[in-house]
């Protein structure tokens, strides 16, 4: 039946699979996706929603590189909210509520239309391995599948165990079986496992909610897509707000015994930025409440999901608790909240290109990496897919720094620095927030989609003009004079609501704090003429310009010392002067140049001085 | 004490003392010490220490020597012999900062200790190698990480209703910058400390301005005999006053002479007087009445009634004290309150921190940082937190961690 012999296997197919698929279909080489259930693809086994700040940041950048998810996004997405809208736009974070099912098919229809890619129901028992590279799958049936790379995107599958109170059966996802064999083959490569934990809230149905008592939360007035494939988009359906009453805290604190989690059944690691209800009263006893959302899970669905009561307690006690919330006193379960635990690859084990260390051609993605969340499952997807193509053509990885994308960021955090819990984005995380917003990703990124096939050129270039329109609005801002004489002090005064004292620029104008900029947004024509959302981008950029310098400078900074390699050998030369501590961290996590070395922890301005001293002189000697 | 450090530490101990059991490390050891002939030359106490456990880090050994110059000469000839070389300045601290030993901080301090000349600034040299500093700046990044955990919050968990209180960042921000500044003007008082605080005596001629001088210096403990200004023509003499290294300048003389000295001295008495820490003014009992000399602005000053034998019963003007340097009377009111002025000056920080000038640069960029940072636009105020955090890591010679994203989780009560 057709092995990809030059081709590339990818075990899985959720967020990470599916992009990786079609990253690599797309660039022209066949691909086999490998699944447990071939009509569960694309699933979203927590909330129903994409995006968000730090999620919407990694979409922005998959969708500029030529990724799929944030299109489907838009085509199933029922209520579009962008976050942060009141901030700048470094922080802006487009959020989608998302029809489950119409995802998961929309997503399998996509598969199914790339030219190159073929579903197989099965489930992967093995690696094939030979002289150090991978070489295919095992399945289960005894059937091999030959490839010349392999991309594992196993997400929760792993060893899954779910608990909800005492009941613990093993399992991916609600109804779904565990992968069991691949995870003795990962170990069987010297690869290290370690367990991850997640947990899912109930399903209510919505006809059984008192909406009078629930407070509406609607979509944006004029709601933006995520993807430059989609012209636009609109708001179908609410989502809903209620709180938890003190009381809660009382009916969680008298059955902590039989979760799970508190009765130390459950080993595994969870986010902290994910919590259980049950975790939020015991860490947060101070809080008489906390705010629960109510999101639709899709139009034909009745399904409501119980955003923010998250809880493996048994079903006793989650009906308690669901039912002293105000607005879900009489609320019907379609599901209980569960809490799922998995095996996962500690990144550190990976490569920068994701490819795992040692084992040439075997490429990790996803949640088995340690990240949890459907975007960050996505990018990892879309860089094994893309990297998995390059092994095969003997091309250069896409590796993308921390200054780059959020998707550099994300994959320099998990390879480069243990993380010890499922990682998500937050923009705290990037150094370079201010330059990593959604509004330059497509500036940042676009370019590379095209080299990499992803993206046509005709768009690049429609998008091209349209930011450097916003550039060249920049510069008309600094540049532009405004003399006080009397007729310029009433158009300044007309749109931009301020008196001109003195000779100044539009810059200067935009910068001061009383401008009212919502005004000069409208009525200033060169802004004007960009479009609302363009003006505010162009508008923020002037007035971030002392600290975009600084960001500037930095790069510029970080681009001289990730120039400089680190020979492979030389970490494990003993260097005079670099402390026991130091050396055991280069060694452990072996960066491939100085700019990777810098952000390890534990490293120090001092050491940091006797390896640029030290790999800077090799490189003169060398000529 | 001999100190030899190195990966071939034990190897140079085991040539120098044979009897030396270097597979025991940490134990004091009774032996025979060899010359580089291998003659015996002392018996003496050694300690072998085996790496990552000595205070550099490394392989090491001690050699407790007696203190004849011979000795010590010949156990260092034999250590050479042996393999070793003499340790260049400040050499085992570097290899112990390098080998994480010790901080950036505790090293300065250590060089600074080396430098003590008064109680006091041992004292804190000493309370710095034991990481004073680098507590106290530990502090001031756990309340900067706090701040900064707040505005990240709010930026990144949006989506969940977490709000900024514009009040309670302003209020926190205010107390951050205050106490960088109270650590940061400590480094005048350090320098104050190591320089020594410039007590000038001013007054009117035949005020009794060398008299008080002579009997201060007579009184305390002098650091340098007084010797003539040869520059200045100031006379300079340094003492030690409640633990400070306290500089005594006498302007006596410069106004004796015609008008054309005397305007050159009236000009170098006011260049001493700017340049003061403290200002003694002075004014003889039985001398003209009218204010001497008003102080510089700023400088903190106490007024004198001198030769007060003179008229036993005289009432000083309110603040001032009456002394006689021939009875004593009032001498020790005037030291104690002079020893008040230059302590008091000194910041209280000061008296356990070391702050030099690389920290107070970093501190001051810092606080700007901070002070300048647009609560209201957490995004960007942001930026100028975390710039601020990494100037107080480049002072502690760290690189910044994850620390804010610790903090958001144990502040804030997140997630789905």
């Amino acid at each position: 039946m057709g092995s990809p012999e030059h081709g590339i296997v990818v075990v899985g197919a959720g967020h990470a699979g599916c992009e990786a698929a079609l990253a690599a279909a797309r660039m022209g080489v066949p691909v086999v996706v490998v699944t447990l259930h071939a009509g569960r693809v694309a699933e979203m086994p927590c909330n129903p929603a994409m995006g968000g700040v730090g999620k919407g940041h990694i979409m922005a950048e998959l969708d500029a590189l030529g990724g799929v998810q944030p299109w489907a996004a838009d085509r199933s997405g029922i209520q579009f909210r962008m976050l942060n809208r009141s901030r700048g736009p470094a922080v802006w974070g487009p959020r989608a509520q998302c029809d489950r099912a119409d995802y998961s098919r929309r997503m399998a229809r996509i598969l199914g239309g790339v030219p190159g890619i073929r579903v197989v129901e099965g489930e992967a028992m093995g690696l094939l391995v030979r002289d150090d590279g991978v070489r295919g799958v095992l399945l289960a049936g005894g059937e091999r599948l030959r490839a010349a790379c392999v991309v594992l995107g196993t997400g929760t599958f792993l060893g899954g165990i779910l608990h909800t109170g005492p009941e613990r059966r093993p399992g991916g996802r609600f109804g779904e079986a565990p992968s069991v064999g691949l995870g003795r083959a990962l170990e069987a490569l010297g690869l290290e496992l370690r367990r991850h934990k997640t947990g899912t809230p109930p399903r209510l149905h919505r006809d059984s909610l008192d909406m009078d008592r629930l407070e509406v939360q609607a979509g944006d007035d004029e709601p933006r897509p995520f993807s430059w494939r989609t012209a636009s988009v609109r708001n179908c359906a609410v989502c809903w707000i209620t709180r938890t009453p003190p009381v809660v805290q009382r009916i969680i604190g008298d059955n902590l015994h039989r979760s799970p989690l508190f009765a130390g059944v459950i080993e595994g690691t969870g986010p902290r930025y994910c919590p259980s209800i049950e975790d939020k009263v015991v860490r947060f006893p101070h809080h008489d409440e906390h705010t629960i959302f109510l999101e639709p899970e899709g139009l034909d669905t009745p399904s409501v999901y119980v955003n923010g009561l998250s809880t493996s307690l048994p079903r006793d006690v989650q009906e308690a608790v669901v039912h002293a919330v105000p607005g879900l006193e009489r609320a019907r379960f379609l599901r209980y909240g569960y809490a799922v635990e998995y095996d996962v690859v500690p990144a550190t084990q990976v490569r920068r290109s994701l490819e795992v260390r040692g084992v040439e051609g075997l490429f990790l993605a996803g949640q088995l990496l340690g990240t949890s969340g459907y975007e960050e499952a996505a990018a990892l997807g879309f860089l094994a897919g893309v990297n998995a193509v390059a092994r095969l053509r003997g091309e250069r990885p896409l590796v993308l720094g921390r200054e780059e994308a959020y998707m550099g960021v994300l994959v320099d955090d998990l390879v480069g620095r243990d993380q010890r819990e499922p990682y998500r984005m937050l923009t705290g995380r990037a150094e370079h927030r201010l330059i990593l917003g959604v509004d330059s990703a497509r500036e940042r990124l676009m370019g590379r989609g095209v080299e990499l096939g992803l993206v046509p050129e005709r768009v690049f270039h429609v998008e091209r003009s349209r930011w450097e329109r916003r550039e060249d609005a920049v510069r008309w801002l600094e540049e532009s004079t405004l003399n006080p004489d009397p007729e310029t002090r009433t158009a300044v005064r007309g749109v931009a609501g301020i008196e001109l004292e003195r000779q100044t620029t539009w810059a200067a104008v935009v910068r001061r704090q009383d401008v009212d900029l919502e005004r000069l947004i409208r009525s200033l024509p060169p802004l004007a003429a960009l479009g609302v959302e363009d003006a505010r981008v162009v508008v923020s950029r002037v007035r971030y310009a002392g600290y975009l310098e600084r960001h500037r400078r930095e790069v510029e900074r970080l681009k001289r010392l990730g120039s400089v390699v680190i020979p492979q050998g030389f970490l494990d030369e003993d260097v005079p002067g670099l402390s026991l501590e130091v050396r055991e961290v280069l060694r452990r996590s072996r960066p491939e140049t100085l700019a990777e070395a810098e952000r390890l922890p534990g490293m120090t301005p001092a050491a940091m001085a006797i390896l640029v001293s030290r790999l800077a002189g090799r490189g003169v000697d060398r000529g | 004490m001999i100190r030899v450090s190195g990966p071939g530490a034990l190897a140079v101990g085991a040539r120098v003392a044979p009897g030396l059991r270097t597979d025991r490390p940490w134990r004091a050891q009774l032996v025979e010490l060899h010359g580089p002939a291998a003659e015996p030359v002392d018996r003496g106490i050694v300690i072998p220490y085996h790496a990552p456990s000595s205070s550099t880090g490394e392989d090491m050994v001690e050699l407790m020597v007696h203190a004849a110059p011979a000795v010590i000469r010949i156990v260092l000839e034999s250590c050479e012999a042996a393999g070793a070389r003499p340790a260049r300045p400040g050499e085992f601290t570097r290899r112990a900062v390098a080998n994480g030993k010790m901080d950036l901080l505790q090293a300065e301090a250590v060089a600074e200790l080396v430098h003590a000349e008064t109680a006091w600034e041992l004292r804190v040299a000493r309370s710095q190698v034991d990481g004073e500093l680098s507590r106290r700046v530990g502090v001031l990044r756990e309340g900067l990480t706090a701040l900064l955990a707040r505005l990240e919050a709010a930026l990144d968990f949006a989506e969940q209703g977490v709000a900024v209180d514009l009040d309670a960042l302003e209020r926190e921000r205010a107390a951050l910058v205050e106490a960088m500044g109270r650590l940061r003007s400590s480094v005048r008082s350090w320098e104050r400390l190591r320089r020594g605080v410039r007590v000038v005596l001013l007054g009117p001629p035949n005020s009794g301005k060398s008299t008080l001088f002579n009997t201060l210096v007579g009184m305390e403990r002098a650091i340098v005999s007084p010797h003539p200004g040869t520059t200045r023509d100031l006379v300079e003499a340094e003492v030690e006053l409640g633990g400070v290294r306290v500089t005594l300048v006498d302007t006596a003389g410069v106004r004796e002479g015609g008008d054309a000295v005397e305007a050159e001295g009236v000009r170098r008495a006011t260049e001493a007087a700017a340049d003061a820490d403290v200002l003694v003014v002075l004014r003889a009992v039985d001398g003209e009445t009218r204010e001497a000399g008003e102080p510089t602005a700023g400088v903190p000053w106490i007024g004198v009634v001198t030769k007060s034998d003179l008229d036993p019963g005289v009432v000083p003007p309110e603040g001032w004290v009456a002394v006689s340097a021939r009875d004593g009377t009032g001498m020790e009111e005037l030291e104690e309150r002079l020893r008040g002025m230059v302590s008091g000056d000194v910041e209280p920080d000061a008296v356990s921190v070391v702050v030099n000038r690389r920290h107070a640069a970093a501190l001051e960029s810092a606080a700007a940082s901070v002070e300048g940072a647009p609560l209201d636009e957490p995004e960007l105020a942001a930026e100028d937190l975390r710039e601020a955090v990494r100037h107080l890591d480049e002072l502690m010679g760290r690189v910044a961690t994850d620390d804010v994203l610790d903090s958001i989780f144990e502040t804030f009560c997140l997630g789905k």
